[in-house]
C-alpha cells in the first residue's frame, strides 16, 4: 500500500471538526481512497442472503468503483469475485441479478468460463484446431482464475473485503453497532425490492448526511410537520470504531422544554397542528419492536447504511463513481413472517424514504449543493462542532459527534 | 384500435395531455383532476416489475394519498428541494376496451428535467405509463395511472409525480 503524499496530508489546525475541502475535490484523494478504503481492511455490504437465494443465484455489485460479483455456489457456500475475466479484462457477468443454472460464468469476447467459485473451468481452443494455435502447453488455467473476495455472512448478510488483515465483521463493526444490525437482522428478510439514484456529489457527503441527526428536522419539512421526528425526541448517537456509527429516536416522546425552546427558535422545522394527512393510514404503522424505537440510522463505514424509519427497512449501499458522483443503492426488504397487512404498511410507507421518498429526497439536494460550492479551496475548511468537539456518541439527536467520528476514522485509515 | 371510437380515443388522449400539461406546469390541482375519486397512482422502477417486487418510488393507493401528495408538493416541500421545470413526451402505443366504460391505455413517455439553476437539461427518466381509464359521458379519468421507467438509476432525486 502506497504512502500518503505529503501534500495531501491535513493543515495543522484541520482535524474532525474542521475538514479542508480537498477531500471532496480532489482526484488525488479519490484514488488513494480506492487503494485505502476500498481495497483495504474494511466490510463492504454486497447482498443479502435472500438476494442470491438458490443455487447458482448471483448479484453484480460494486466494492469501491470495483464491479464486483456474490455467487451462490452448487455447494450452497457464498463467493464473491471481481468481475473482470482473467484473459483480457472484459466483464464476465452482466446482469444485475440472475441465476445461472448450471453453475457458469462464461465472458462472451472469448468464452473462457469460470465456476461460482471465479475458478476459470473452461479456454475455448485451449489445444488449437486441428493442430493449430491454441494455448501453450504450459498454460495453467488454475494460474487464471477470477480476483477472489473474501466474503463473510453474517446474519443473512453478506460482506465482501480485499484486506488481508480485515478484522473479524462484529469486530470490525463494534458492540453497539453490532448489536442494533442484529436487531434489524434478527429473522429471515423478504426482499421487496431495489430504487437507485444517481447524485452529483462525493459519497462522504452522503456519509455525513446519514451521521447527522441534527439535518433531520430542519430538511426533512414533512418529518417535522408530522411529528415522525424531531430533534427533541428521546433518542440517542453512537459511535463505534470512530466511523460506524447509530442514531436511534423514539416518535411520540418529546419533552415539553425542547418543544418550547424550538417554538422560541421560530424554526421552520416546527409546524405542528398545520397540516393534517388525509390518509392518515401513511403513518399508522406498527410498533414491532418491544424497545420502542422507531427509527435507527446504522452507518458501517464505508458503504452501507441499514435503516428503519417507522416500518420502513432497507439496506443503501453508496457506491462512488468518481470523486463527485456516486450511485445510491436502496435494498427494501421486510420479514419472511410478516403479515399481510405489516407488508401492505411497509409498501405504503416506503413513499417516505428512496430517490422520491417524503422524507429522503432532500438529501440528493444537500448533497449536491454541498458539492457545487467546494470545486475549488482545498485548504478550507468546514465547521463540524455542534453539540462540542469530540468524537463521541451522545443521549441526544442536537449533535454532529457521529460525523466527527467519521473524519477521525478517515484520516487514520487515510493517513492524512 | 380499431373497435374503439375515436371520441374514446380522443377522450383518452386528452386526458393524457391535460395530465401531462399540469405537470410540465407545476399545476397538481391539474393534475389531481385528471383522476376519478377511486383513482390510485403508482411511480416504480422497470426491474422491480420485470423482478415481481413491489416496491415503487411512489404508491399513491387511494385518492386521500392522491391529495396528501398535492399538500406536500405545493406546501410543504415548497422550500426544501429545487423546482425544477418538467416536459413529458408522450406517444400513446396500445389502447383496448376492457369493458363498458373502461379502457386500459399504454403511453411511451420521455421525461426531461431542466435545473431552475443551472439551465441545463437532462433526462430525468424514460418508460411506459400503463392506464386503467374510466369514462363517463364523454369525460375520462385515470382510475390507475402506472408511470413504469425504463431508467431504474434516476438522476438526483424526484420531488414530483411523473
Amino acid at each position: 500500500m502506497s504512502t500518503t503524499p505529503e501534500h495531501l496530508k491535513w493543515p495543522k489546525e484541520a482535524g474532525c471538526t474542521a475538514v479542508p475541502y480537498s477531500v471532496f475535490n480532489s482526484e488525488e484523494v479519490y484514488e488513494l481512497e480506492q487503494e485505502k478504503i476500498y481495497n483495504g481492511d474494511t466490510w463492504h455490504f454486497l447482498a443479502a442472503t435472500a438476494e442470491i437465494p438458490d443455487k447458482g443465484s448471483f448479484k453484480s455489485t460494486y466494492i469501491g468503483d470495483t464491479p464486483v460479483v456474490v455467487t451462490r455456489g452448487h455447494d450452497d457456500e457464498v463467493y464473491a469475485w471481481v468481475n473482470r475475466c482473467a484473459h483480457r479484462g472484459a466483464e464476465v457477468c452482466r446482469e444485475r441479478h440472475g441465476k445461472s443454472e448450471d453453475g457458469v460464468f462464461a465472458c462472451v469476447y472469448h468464452q473462457w468460463a469460470y465456476d461460482a467459485k471465479g475458478d476459470l473451468r473452461g479456454v475455448p481452443f485451449q489445444r488449437g484446431l486441428a493442430g493449430k494455435g491454441g494455448m501453450p502447453k504450459d498454460f495453467d488455467k488454475k494460474q487464471h482464475s477470477l480476483r477472489k473476495v473474501r466474503v463473510v455472512v453474517f446474519q443473512d448478510t453478506v460482506f465482501g473485503t480485499f484486506g488481508d488483515n480485515t478484522p473479524d465483521i462484529e469486530e470490525y463493526m463494534g458492540e453497539d453497532v453490532a448489536y442494533h444490525f442484529k436487531r434489524l437482522m434478527h429473522k429471515p428478510i423478504e426482499i421487496l425490492g431495489t430504487t437507485r439514484q444517481y447524485i452529483a456529489g462525493n459519497w462522504k457527503f452522503y456519509s455525513e448526511n446519514t451521521k447527522d441527526p441534527y439535518h433531520a428536522s430542519l430538511l426533512h419539512l414533512f418529518h417535522a410537520t408530522f411529528g415522525l421526528y424531531r430533534s427533541s425526541q428521546k433518542g440517542a448517537s453512537i459511535v463505534n470504531n470512530d466511523y460506524h456509527s447509530v442514531l436511534w429516536a423514539s416518535s411520540g416522546t418529546e419533552s415539553a422544554d425542547a418543544l418550547d425552546d424550538m417554538k422560541k427558535d421560530k424554526l421552520r422545522t416546527l409546524q405542528t397542528g398545520e397540516y393534517e394527512l388525509k390518509d392518515p393510514s401513511l403513518l399508522k404503522g406498527q410498533q414491532e419492536f418491544d424497545d420502542g424505537i422507531t427509527l435507527v440510522i446504522l452507518s458501517l463505514f464505508p458503504s452501507l447504511v441499514l435503516q428503519q424509519i417507522q416500518n420502513t427497512l432497507a439496506f443503501r449501499q453508496i457506491l462512488p463513481k468518481g470523486k463527485d458522483e456516486f450511485e445510491l443503492v436502496w435494498t427494501y426488504f421486510g420479514y419472511k413472517d410478516d403479515t399481510e397487512e405489516l407488508r401492505n404498511i411497509r409498501l405504503k410507507q416506503f413513499n417516505l424514504i428512496g430517490p422520491a421518498g417524503l422524507i429522503s429526497m432532500e438529501d440528493g439536494e444537500s448533497t449536491e449543493l454541498c458539492q457545487n460550492a467546494i470545486v475549488r479551496d482545498g485548504k478550507y475548511t468546514n465547521v463540524i462542532q455542534m453539540d462540542g468537539k469530540e468524537a463521541t456518541g451522545n443521549d441526544h439527536l442536537v449533535t454532529e459527534g457521529l460525523i466527527r467520528g467519521l473524519w477521525k476514522g478517515y484520516q487514520k485509515i487515510m493517513q492524512l | 384500435m380499431s373497435k374503439l371510437s375515436n371520441d374514446t380515443v380522443s377522450a383518452v388522449e386528452n386526458l393524457n395531455r391535460d395530465y401531462i400539461c399540469a405537470l410540465d406546469n407545476m399545476d397538481m390541482t391539474g393534475w389531481l383532476a385528471c383522476f376519478s375519486q377511486q383513482g390510485s397512482y403508482t411511480f416504480i422502477a422497470e426491474e422491480n416489475v420485470r423482478r415481481g417486487l413491489p416496491i415503487a418510488f411512489m404508491l399513491d393507493d387511494c385518492y386521500e394519498r392522491l391529495q396528501d401528495r398535492v399538500t406536500q408538493v405545493v406546501d410543504i416541500q415548497i422550500d426544501s428541494t429545487e423546482h425544477y421545470q418538467m416536459r413529458h413526451f408522450t406517444q400513446l402505443t396500445n389502447i383496448v376496451e376492457q369493458e363498458s366504460g373502461t379502457v386500459r391505455a399504454t403511453f411511451n413517455f420521455s421525461i426531461y428535467y431542466t435545473q431552475k439553476d443551472t439551465n441545463h437539461t437532462k433526462i430525468l427518466c424514460v418508460g411506459r405509463y400503463e392506464d386503467i381509464i374510466t369514462l363517463k359521458g364523454g369525460k375520462a379519468e385515470f382510475k390507475h395511472r402506472k408511470a413504469i421507467t425504463d431508467s431504474n438509476v434516476l438522476p438526483r432525486y424526484v420531488a414530483y409525480p411523473v
